[in-house]
């Protein structure tokens, strides 16, 4: 995928992690799989914290706009609770927060009603955004156009699955299992179904500055271009690889020889896809979400590619629906390809439910 | 030792001597005078280091202080009332200590020689395992500070016994005579300055005092007034804070309904930070009309301020195991099904049963990390009081001893003035203080009281 400066980067719309050497390599092609399918130029959106300021309104509309917006906050109350677990009034007053950090530009105090304040959209556009979060219930990851995910913020448009809290985990799993092993720890590790590139770079940071590299894949074109954005903002793209293609398709090269692999794949059964919050269900891409009629579809699929290419000593890390969807994963690991896997284990996320399967690859 | 009225305002109040205990030791007058003049002096003289770093850049400088030049700037602007002042500023000499406070010097003195010369010939020994190695080496160089001004101490005495022979031979030579008296002096100067020296570097330190801090403020009895001035409270740390070039970052803030703060708290990061803001522990109470007040009285409210050092994990011991951590479960099934910006998470120390929740980060990650934080320094505060405790009676009852309940500062605001009931310092500007500045003045005095109680500890413990 060649990146052109005109067609995707405005100067002055870079973002701030990027140093000028690294500015140089956006102008070259990415060294893709010769595997992967034809490339598509897809242009990942800048996150509304870091477009430029070019826009600026006077205090007392802002401070207008802001009690308008919680007007319409406390005004939902819990209707969205009650009809699909979605957000509540105090919720969405913080999100209301949030959205003004990331659009305002200074937060200085003693400012006048009639002084200006510098943004970085325009007044309306709020109006827009806050609009299209409650009454079309537009996930508020995808109205600022970022999500805080451990200690990152990354770039999230639709098309991509907005990283979940509970993946935050599976980084800590890869953590403790390489701080003990240097072997794993200098290998490559496959992050599959990327997305927004998550895992990916979490597990990048991880690793560290030695040899150890990532490949991360996913089938969407919008994934791949918006992972790609988030690598380098966060400058690892010498240590990441992103190939678009279906799950191990891409690495048909690295048979046998993978040291990790770590993957959030969909995993919702589909006769519940229907009946999801509407942040979800409404707006995020079906495909990163649908695992067949018991969920597991991609879930097995991972598991016999598995068995091909990782080395032996290799670690794993799969995120499900929890409960039973963990124990008949760890049932198939054990009864349908035993001897393939060892030390299995089901871990829990912070709300008590087992949804994490890891292990090893003997 | 009486009151008097600066050119400030500035009232200065000192205590009178220090009862301790069951303990009959009770400082000399002589011993204070010397001491505050010491310790006046060294105060003076870091604040001249911490404002002019430019004019003394090599550590020889250090050591002689020249306080013809400096000192009346820096004295003039607060404490100038203080008649010891006076005695010090037309005084070249260092302060010497009493022949009491010597003597028992002097038994540590020797005591840490002969600790060194035995870890010396044990470390001569090649018998000795890595680890017995590693530990004396390790002994060794915690004393060697100490033991270089020892062996610096030691000649400078050699040389004034070396000097006093000469004086008493040359009675009869008049130039020898004098050239031997001038020397005496500067040596005697020196020698005083090696044990004042000395002196400090055996004092007890706080370990915990170069750490970053959590600060918590409480609103006490007063209703919506107490809430309102503890939000003042807070925002007078983050100000003074800001003026020191820490960083402030705020943790949580509880808001009671006239959007005053019922409970916040904040982790205040930066150079030894927790040695400077221990002593706001306690109960600061405000006299002031309330906004809410229609009748223009004047309240009391209270509020409580905790000072708590920051701590890892490693500080306290923190096992996973002992650590529960929640976060809000919806209905749903959480994972890929659920969007939601509600991280909150809570943790709980199993053992002790201490809950943290924070929610207002935008990952849990970090709220997570935050907890974490608050935790840990709050183990660490419970381990420091209860080592506190355990200590001499005579320490549990000095400054800083960390009795939250304790009383510590009086805003009054229509009379417009502070006071630190510790100290008996009184400030004329509330204003002032509210935003900031000047809590120097009361944190200088508190320091240099600590330093006081400190030698007291010191010499009873001998």
């Amino acid at each position: 995928m060649n990146l052109s400066l005109s067609g995707v980067y405005r100067p002055h719309s870079l973002p701030k992690l990027l140093t000028y050497s690294s500015f140089s390599t956006l102008c070259r092609p990415f060294c893709y799989s010769a595997l992967s399918s034809s490339p598509t130029c897809v242009k990942p959106q800048v996150p509304l914290f870091l477009r430029p300021p070019i826009y600026s309104t006077k205090l007392c509309d802002l401070k207008k706009w802001h009690d308008w917006g919680k007007g319409v906050a406390l005004s939902i109350g819990s209707t969205f609770v009650q009809s699909d677990d979605g957000p509540d009034s105090s919720m969405l007053c913080r999100e209301l927060k949030w959205l003004m950090e990331d659009a305002v530009v200074d937060h200085s105090l003693g400012v006048e009603d009639d002084d200006r304040v510098k943004m970085r959209i325009g007044i309306e556009g709020l109006y827009c955004l806050w609009k299209q979060r409650v009454q079309e219930r537009r996930p508020f990851q995808y109205v600022v156009g970022c999500e805080h995910w451990r200690d990152l913020v990354l770039s999230v448009q639709e098309g991509v699955l907005i990283p979940r809290p509970e993946t935050e985990l599976v980084v800590d799993f890869v953590a403790d299992v390489v701080s003990e092993n240097e072997d794993l720890r200098s290998g490559v590790w496959a992050d599959l179904g990327t997305g927004s590139g998550a895992l990916a770079i979490g597990i990048g940071r991880v690793l560290g500055s030695e040899r150890g590299r990532v490949i991360a894949t996913d089938l969407s074109p919008v994934a791949v271009s918006v992972a790609t954005y988030n690598v380098q903002r966060y400058c690892l793209q010498d240590k990441i690889d992103l190939r678009e293609g279906s799950w191990f398709e891409p690495l048909k090269d690295m048979e046998g020889k993978l040291a990790g692999l770590v993957s959030n794949p969909p995993y919702i059964p589909s006769k519940d896809i229907s009946g999801l919050q509407a942040e979800v269900g409404r707006h995020e891409p079906r495909v990163a979400l649908d695992g067949g009629i018991d969920g597991m579809q991609a879930l097995l699929h991972l598991c016999d590619g598995a068995v091909l290419m990782m080395k032996p000593g290799g670690f794993l890390a799969f995120e499900t629906n929890g409960e039973q969807q963990s124990r008949a994963l760890v049932d198939y690991m054990k009864n349908h390809r035993s001897g393939s896997f060892c030390n299995l284990e089901i871990r829990a996320d912070f709300a008590g439910i087992q949804r994490f399967v890891i292990g090893f690859h003997q | 030792m009486g009151k008097e009225a600066g050119p400030n305002g500035l009232i200065v109040k000192q205590r009178s001597g220090l009862a301790c205990g069951n303990s009959s030791f009770h400082l000399s007058d002589r011993d204070r005078k010397a001491l505050t003049m010491r310790f006046h002096g060294t105060f003076i003289f870091c604040r001249c280091l911490s404002r002019l770093p430019k004019r003394f850049d090599s550590q020889s400088e250090f050591p002689h202080p020249d306080f013809r030049r400096q000192a009346p700037f820096f004295l003039r602007s607060y404490s100038s009332g203080i008649p010891l002042f006076n005695l010090f500023m037309y005084s070249e000499a260092q302060a010497q200590l009493s022949p009491e406070l010597l003597n028992i010097m002097e038994k540590r003195l020797s005591a840490i020689e002969y600790r060194t010369a035995c870890l010396n010939k044990f470390l001569n020994q090649p018998e000795a395992s890595p680890s017995e190695y590693a530990k004396a080496n390790k002994e060794l160089r915690k004393l060697s500070g100490s033991v270089d001004l020892i062996n610096e101490l030691r000649t400078k005495q050699k040389e004034i016994d070396g000097l006093k022979s000469l004086m008493a031979e040359s009675s009869e030579d008049k130039d020898m005579l004098n050239m031997a008296i001038e020397e005496m002096g500067q040596a005697i100067e020196e020698e005083r300055r090696l044990q004042n020296l000395l002196l400090k570097s055996l004092l007890p330190k706080d370990d915990a005092d170069e750490r970053d801090c959590i600060l918590e403020v409480r609103a006490g009895t007063g209703g919506e007034e107490a809430s309102l001035f503890a939000m003042d409270i807070f925002r007078m740390y983050e100000k003074y804070a800001l003026k020191k070039g820490w960083k402030f970052e705020v943790v949580d803030i509880a808001q009671s309904d006239l959007k005053g703060y019922k409970e916040a708290s904040s982790a205040i990061a930066g150079v030894g930070v927790f040695g400077k803001l221990k002593f706001e522990s306690g109960i600061h109470r405000v006299q002031r009309v309330p906004v809410t007040e229609k009748l223009g009285r004047v309240h009391t409210s209270a509020v409580s301020v905790a000072i708590l050092p920051q701590a890892d994990a490693v500080d306290v011991q923190l096992k996973n195991e002992d650590v529960r951590i929640d976060t809000y479960r919806s209905g749903g099934s959480g994972g890929q099904h659920a969007n939601t910006t509600n991280s909150a998470v809570r943790v709980t120390h199993i053992p002790t049963g201490i809950m943290i929740a924070i929610q207002d980060e935008r990952s849990q990650h970090m709220n997570k990390a935050k907890a974490l934080k608050v935790l840990c320094a709050k183990l660490y505060e419970m381990e420091r009081l209860r080592l506190h405790r355990s200590r001499s009676k005579l320490r549990s009852e000095q400054i800083g001893s960390g009795d939250r309940s304790e009383r510590i500062r009086t805003y009054n605001f229509p009379q417009g003035r502070v006071t630190d009931h510790r100290v008996g310092i009184t400030y004329h500007s509330v204003d002032d203080v509210m935003q900031g500045e000047n809590l120097d003045v009361f944190i200088d005095a508190l320091l240099l009281q600590e330093e006081m109680d400190a030698i007291a500890t010191f010499s009873s413990s001998q």
